[in-house]
């Protein structure tokens, strides 16, 4: 088996005293979709902050393509091919799809930038919205336009925050189908959601989290017919 | 109807600017002059406060330094202006270096107060170390026999700062200051380098400005703290970009031009009058009109849309805003 | 050097710092508003102070309950005509306001008594000995009555109902409202609160002081020093930060002159704004 991408050595992390994450280790297969599911409470948000950056674990590592990054800056992590979406999106206002997009493009060459947004908005299929203010753009779009602006940096692993909360099925399962697309091509995917009946049909590999602690792992199967996972959240 | 673009309208004021000191009056001159001081302040101010979004009370520091500097050159060393002048601004960007990585780590309000203590600062220190700035007696320098030339490196100025930002406005540059302005944490978040930017627009918003206190010293023969640091250019300052638009290339233009006009008819006679009138025009905009005429001027169809670069032409029907 | 009469004088001037201080804070930690004008509410109060005794002649007492309740009424207006329609704007459009305001402030009182320097001679004249020291009278009565009223202020809002429904409000406005509290006549009794605290300033600041309508320009960047070396929305931390920059000045003053001693208090704000800006005893502020 192939080095995982991105391995969480034994992270722990309390705040003011109580316990968000205790001993929690995960390791993600280059090129796949693995997903963290959990109640509320559960750490996953904390996890998440840690991968990207925003958080620094209390104890244990963050490992990346072999390079540690627990102490990396955001903005660092994103250099070494790490790119994230928001749980309540976080598109520039005052700018247009287009213009979001091509923010955070780099490399120096304006041209290129604007061509790589046009194939990724065809790619999410939402060529129609690229000159629409970011005010103006529903629920549903504006998800998929964080999709896209996370895209334009290129990474070889996407982080996604709970990227199926709040919208409709259809939309779901097309975004399902997208994130399907870019593990083909070997990006890796990896998202926090409470959604479980997406998480427990289409990952590759599923961890379970409650309370800050792990409880289960394995493939859809295994994790959906998991004693404890049953427990911890009926 | 046909829109005008921004290159329009400053080929437009250029021209015109250019024709004043050979067809003006002195009188003309002398206000044209005031007018492209404003103009290169507020096309500076809304750099670090319009693009960037980090707002400030405090630009005038830079101004008062570029003042001192140039003035003291002149009247120790008799240094030719121009050469002042260059000094002026060499030493606005000197001292908005580590100026600016120290108060940027300040966010919004913090920020903005910070500076206009600095500018506080500053001014206390001209009027109390008075054996190198001859404190509150002010420095006197030989009046210009003729304004012309000053004028035009005035001018020159002035249409750098608006080519500067007609570009930055169609750069991935002017999107990621925005994106700063709109976000910075997610900015930050998607590697857009904030730290390096900010104080990137910082330093070249204090550049021109300490150039101009030079220039404005010369002008004037004279200068003393109130005057370097005087909260009137302040206020106007951010007045104009605030009314006109902040973030856009065109509006610094426009609220230079209407309250320049507003200063040369209330300022002589009646500066409380102007001062309490340009206070209501401030929290008129804020209330009214925080995006800037600018704003209006697009919306009504016949001020061509900014950041032109970034609009797909293939997709007309989304033309409207 | 005269340590004692040195820091008398400062924890003196510091009284007055605090109230300001203290009307600030309780306006930014309610309304999340950093009301530029603050300053030139007290320069107002403490001009129509002077214009109440000096000019009307009537007895100085009289000024210490109605101009007060005047600056409350001025402080209502304010927050009715501006501060309520840009309650949602960023806090960078209500700095803006006030900063406007502010100026439009100190222009009409150019306008109404002109730019020059006036006092109180005669108005709690004389000096007292204490510890040795010589200290005038007044300036021992704006402490007391300063002190006096920044700490009545922070019982009322310790321990009473109204008390409590402004810290609810400015802790959470979402829940305080569903709880059956009006955040929108809170947040306008904090703000003619806050003002009434400036207004009250300024009238014991008159006969203390040289007076001018700039004064509150001067005092302004104090007060800011003040809580945010002191902490914002920390009010015991705003009347401790209030003395120590007192002193500071007062000290500062005696070395270097005045004008260099209070550029030591914008220093040290810089100064803490860089190295601990949450301040000596703030809890940190969320933007």
């Amino acid at each position: 088996m192939t080095e995982p991408i991105l391995v969480v050595e034994n992270v722990s992390k309390r705040f003011a005293g109580r316990i968000a994450l205790e001993s929690v280790s995960i390791d993600v297969a280059r090129g796949s979709m693995t997903g963290v599911i959990g109640p509320n409470g559960s750490g996953k948000s904390t996890l998440f902050n840690i991968i990207a950056g925003t958080l620094r674990p209390d104890v244990g590592r963050v490992v990346v393509g072999g390079r540690d990054i627990t102490r990396a800056s955001p903005a660092e992590i994103c250099g070494y091919g790490v790119a994230r979406t928001f749980q309540i999106s976080r598109l520039f206002a005052e700018m247009t799809v287009l213009e979001n997009l091509v923010a955070v493009a780099r490399g120096r060459d304006d041209r290129a930038a604007i061509e790589l947004a046009m194939e990724l908005l065809k790619f999410l299929e939402i060529t129609a919205i690229v000159n629409k203010w970011t005010s103006e753009l529903s629920y549903g779009q504006r998800k998929l336009v964080e999709i896209a602006r996370a895209l334009m940096l290129q990474p070889k692993i996407l982080l996604l925050d709970e990227p199926f909360a709040g919208i409709n099925p259809r939309l779901q399962n097309r975004i399902v189908e997208h994130l399907h697309a870019l593990c083909a091509r070997g990006i890796t995917v990896f998202f926090i959601d409470h959604e479980m009946r997406i998480v427990l049909t289409e990952c590759d590999l599923v961890y379970v989290l409650a309370e800050g602690r792990l409880i289960s792992r394995g493939d859809t199967q295994t994790v959906r017919n998991d004693a404890k996972v049953l427990e911890a959240y009926f | 109807m046909k829109q005008l673009g921004p290159l329009g309208v400053f080929a437009i004021a250029l021209v015109a600017a250019a024709l004043v000191p050979l067809i003006g009056s002195d009188y003309a001159v002398s206000f044209s002059i005031q007018l492209l001081i404003f103009l290169v302040l507020a096309y500076s101010w809304n750099l670090i406060g319009g693009y960037t979004g980090y707002t400030h009370f405090g630009q005038v520091a830079f101004f008062g330094i570029g003042a001192y500097v140039g003035s003291l050159l002149i009247f120790h060393w008799n240094v030719p202006w121009y050469l002042a002048t260059l000094a002026a601004a060499l030493a606005g960007a000197i001292t908005a270096l580590p100026l600016g990585g120290a108060m940027l780590r300040l966010k919004g309000p913090f920020f903005a107060i910070g500076m206009f203590g600095l500018a506080r600062v500053l001014e206390a220190f001209a009027l109390g170390f008075d054996g190198i700035t001859q404190g509150g007696t002010g420095i006197y320098l030989k009046p210009l026999n003729d304004l012309k030339p000053l004028y035009y490196v005035v001018a020159a100025i002035a249409a750098v700062m608006m080519l500067l930002t007609w570009r930055l406005d169609n750069s991935r540059l002017g999107l990621k200051l925005l994106a700063i302005r709109e976000d910075e944490n997610a900015a930050e978040s998607l590697g857009i380098p904030t730290t390096r930017l900010k104080i990137g627009a910082f330093v070249a918003s204090a550049v021109a400005p300490a150039a101009m206190g030079c220039l404005y010293s010369v002008y004037l023969g004279f200068i003393d703290p109130p005057t370097a640091f005087a909260s009137n250019i302040e206020l106007t300052t951010i007045a104009m970009v605030l009314l006109g638009g902040m973030g856009t290339v065109l509006g610094p233009l426009l609220g230079a031009i209407v309250l320049s006009v507003v200063n040369e008819v209330l300022w002589a006679n009646y500066p409380q009058i102007y001062l309490a009138s340009v206070g209501v025009i401030v929290l008129l905009a804020v209330l009214f009109t925080p995006r800037g005429l600018v704003n209006i001027g697009m919306k009504g169809g016949w001020l061509a849309l900014g950041r032109p670069l970034f609009r797909r032409p293939a997709q007309p029907a989304s033309q409207s805003s | 050097m005269p340590l004692t009469e040195l820091l008398i004088g400062g924890i003196l001037l510091g009284g007055v710092y605090a109230l300001m201080a203290c009307g600030l804070n309780l306006i930014f930690g309610v309304m999340r508003v950093i009301n530029f004008a603050h300053g030139d509410i007290l320069a107002v109060a403490a001009l129509s102070t002077v214009s109440i005794v000096v000019g009307f002649k009537l007895p100085f007492w009289l000024a210490v309950v109605l101009v007060p309740i005047g600056c409350a009424l001025l402080g209502v207006l304010i927050h009715l005509l501006i501060l309520r329609r840009i309650e949602s704007a960023p806090m960078i459009m209500s700095l803006l306001a006030t900063y406007a305001l502010s100026t439009i402030l100190v222009n009409v009182a150019i306008l109404i008594w002109g730019g020059g320097y006036s006092g109180l001679p005669g108005v709690l004249s004389g000096s007292v000995r204490l510890l040795g020291a010589n200290v005038s009278v007044s300036r021992l009565v704006s402490f007391a009555c300063a002190i006096g009223v920044s700490m009545a202020v922070w019982w009322l809002l310790q321990f009473t109902r109204f008390g409590r429904a402004v810290r609810s409000a400015s802790q959470a406005p979402e829940l305080a409202s569903i709880s059956g509290i009006a955040v929108d006549r809170i947040r306008l009794a904090t703000f003619a609160l806050g003002s009434g605290m400036a207004g009250l300033a300024g009238v014991l600041v008159a006969p203390a002081f040289a007076i001018d309508p700039q004064l509150g320009s001067r005092f302004i960047i104090k007060a800011f020093a003040v809580i945010i070396v002191g902490g914002m929305g920390s009010y015991p931390g705003a009347i401790l930060a209030a003395l120590l920059l007192g002193v500071v000045e007062v000290i500062g003053s005696y070395f270097a002159g005045a004008v260099i001693g209070s550029a030591f208090l914008f220093l040290l704000m810089l100064g803490v704004l860089l190295v601990r800006p949450r301040g000596l005893l703030g809890a940190g502020v969320r933007i």
